[in-house]
């Protein structure tokens, strides 16, 4: 029998995942891929309490996740392609000034 | 069947979220993430949130991925770029607290006594159910995730045209 319990323990391993991957990656795309990542962990809670709790609601905050993660994926993207102009790498560490 | 179902997806989506943190190509790390996203929604059709599902299975694996992929072939990345001489400094630090994320998430989940025992309730996330309530008590939400999607496209033209306006100066110098 399928717990809750179940889904949260998933939904933890792949945070903690996520986290070490935001935390240890220094190529930027990486990190972003990572992020997306942090976001899945917690829909799979979200939609877990959604069945247990017998709420919709828990479904509909996934769909909202969903559209601000394309939005956030679209203009993280497009910071890289500039990024990638103008130094020709996309590690962090070659991020060291504030300005352009 | 339903818990063979949910151990393989979940093995499966486990493993793919591995490939994406460890991988070294970022190709590999893009098409583990498919993966990962697949089984996700596997997840969620198991837990009967099928609107759900096909929405991550086509926003997020048809299109968001797509995106990424587009942008690791646009940006040429070869060995010599990807290969740093030192690794990070935080890999130890962040590996560290992952896993302390890890325990405090297993000690959560543990002393959550209740949902070893609450049951399944019976509801259905069929498009006709969630896009019910979406377009009553959800509506203003869903109405400014619009505004959400034009700040977006504004922000990504901008970037853009930022960039091919440099790269001229870069030109002409």
């Amino acid at each position: 029998m399928i717990t809750l319990g179940n889904y949260l323990a998933l939904s933890g391993i792949i945070f903690s995942l996520g986290l070490v991957g935001v935390m240890t990656s220094r190529n930027v795309l990486k990190v972003l891929l990572s992020l997306e990542l942090l976001l899945a962990a917690s829909n799979i809670s979200f939609v877990a309490f959604s069945k247990f709790n017998g709420d919709y609601a828990g479904q509909l905050i996934v769909f909202f996740v969903i559209l601000v993660a394309a939005a956030e994926v679209a203009i993280g993207l497009a910071i890289i392609v500039v990024m990638y102009r103008r130094l020709s790498t996309i590690q962090a560490d070659e991020l060291k000034s504030m300005k352009w | 069947m339903s818990p063979y179902f949910f151990y393989l997806f979940a093995a499966v989506l486990i493993f793919a979220s591995l490939c994406v943190v460890l991988a070294r190509n970022p190709l590999y790390n893009v098409l583990a993430l498919v993966v990962a996203i697949f089984s996700l929604s596997c997840l969620f059709i198991l837990l009967e949130a099928y609107f759900v599902g096909m929405i991550l299975l086509l926003v997020y694996a048809g299109a968001v991925l797509v995106f990424f992929l587009f942008v690791v072939m646009c940006l040429n990345l070869n060995t010599v770029t990807l290969s740093s001489p030192q690794q990070s400094r935080f890999r130890v630090l962040g590996s560290l607290v992952g896993l302390a994320f890890a325990a405090s998430f297993g000690l959560a989940t543990t002393s959550f006594i209740k949902a070893q025992y609450m049951e399944a309730s019976s509801i259905r996330g069929t498009i006709e159910t969630v896009g019910k309530i979406l377009f009553t008590d959800y509506l203003l939400p869903f109405e400014l995730t619009s505004l959400l999607l034009l700040i977006a496209i504004f922000g990504i033209v901008s970037l853009a045209q930022g960039a091919l306006s440099t790269g001229k100066d870069t030109e002409n110098l």
